[in-house]
């Protein structure tokens, strides 16, 4: 069916580039009234009305690989266009991934219980005394998007909350943020935290941030260093497999 | 054109996989743009040029409305770390 959500109708025109108007387009086509809603309602980061359209899809009988390309792929990947071009910027982009995160909350259990887990858990957070999410917000953003279940623990995180999450959650990888180097002693306490908490040996941690450096990481203990989003992905991904053979070991 | 598929609640794994996939390449786009954006742009200025950080800037210029964001007065040419009230 044609685009008839007014709304959705005006976010395409943002995309003008001919390959990606005949993907993103035939993806819009495919959808009904209804995923053209949710793909909408994600676009502008409507996270409460991602959260209802999504149930009410599930309770009439859209398959979660439905709601998933057709309405909340859909709308990321205009999202993506808009960000590229300058349209939008990071605050707007992180609005939207809220509002993908409150539809996948309802998916991914159905995808879990599919035969397709999660690939581990992580707890995020920004240490003691700094109020600087945005780098880890990014972070977690793409965590998810690689199948990763994240929990986030905000901004001026004390050590003993990121053991406690890691306890309630069984979390495998610890991701701390830092923007400030007087703030950045705080991921050296945390990892003593855990040791002290006798679970350092149960969790693999990942430090980031402006300041942070491979060296500065290595000397404080930790297991991974990522200078990016992409490249906290990637160290997520390695160290959960090296725990996985260890713990199997 | 998608419709409520009653028959067939079940997950396509592999379908599922290419979407997740491509959920990911797009995440990617957006993590390596933000790379290059924040360089000059801080990443707390919206598209509405209002400051979205919950922490105090020199660069937040608070408006008559006080339930409205602060704008940002902020220069894209000067490293905005140095103006955050930190």
């Amino acid at each position: 069916m044609p685009i008839t959500n007014e709304g959705l109708k005006k976010e395409f025109e943002h995309v003008t580039r001919p390959g990606e108007q005949k993907h993103i387009g035939e993806g819009l086509e495919r959808a009904d009234s209804l995923m053209q809603e949710l793909a909408y309602q994600l676009i502008i980061g409507g996270h409460l009305e991602v959260d209802r359209l999504t149930r009410e899809a599930l309770d009439n009988g859209y398959t979660a690989n439905t709601i998933l390309d057709d309405g909340l792929l859909n709308g990321m990947a205009i999202v993506g266009v808009k960000f590229r071009d300058n349209i939008i910027f990071v605050p707007e982009v992180l609005v939207a991934a809220r509002a993908m995160k409150a539809g996948m909350a309802h998916v991914e259990p159905i995808l879990s219980a599919s035969g397709v887990p999660p690939i581990g858990t992580v707890i995020m957070g920004t240490v003691k005394g700094d109020l600087h999410d945005i780098g880890k917000n990014l972070c977690i953003m793409m965590l998810r998007g690689a199948g990763f279940v994240v929990h986030d623990l905000g901004v001026d995180t004390a050590p003993d909350e990121f053991v406690d999450a890691v306890a309630e959650h069984e979390a495998q990888l610890v991701g701390m943020s830092a923007l400030l180097t007087t703030t950045m002693p705080n991921m050296g306490r945390t990892i003593a935290a855990f040791e002290e908490a006798g679970l350092r040996d149960e969790v693999r941690i990942m430090v980031g941030g402006a300041p942070v450096t491979q060296e500065f990481a290595d000397e404080m203990g930790a297991d991974g260093y990522g200078e990016n989003a992409v490249e906290c992905v990637d160290k997520a991904k390695e160290l959960i497999v090296l725990l996985k053979e260890l713990q199997g070991a | 054109m998608t419709h409520p598929d009653d028959t067939n609640p079940q997950v396509d794994p592999e379908r599922l996989k290419a979407s997740m996939n491509r959920l990911f390449e797009i995440y990617r786009d957006i993590s390596t743009k933000a790379d290059e954006v924040v360089k000059n742009r801080c990443p707390y200025k919206n598209a509405q040029s209002r400051c979205t950080a919950n922490f105090g800037c020199r660069n937040q210029f608070f408006t008559k409305d006080q339930a409205a964001q602060p704008v940002c007065a902020g220069s894209d040419h000067i490293d905005y770390r140095s103006a955050w009230d930190i």
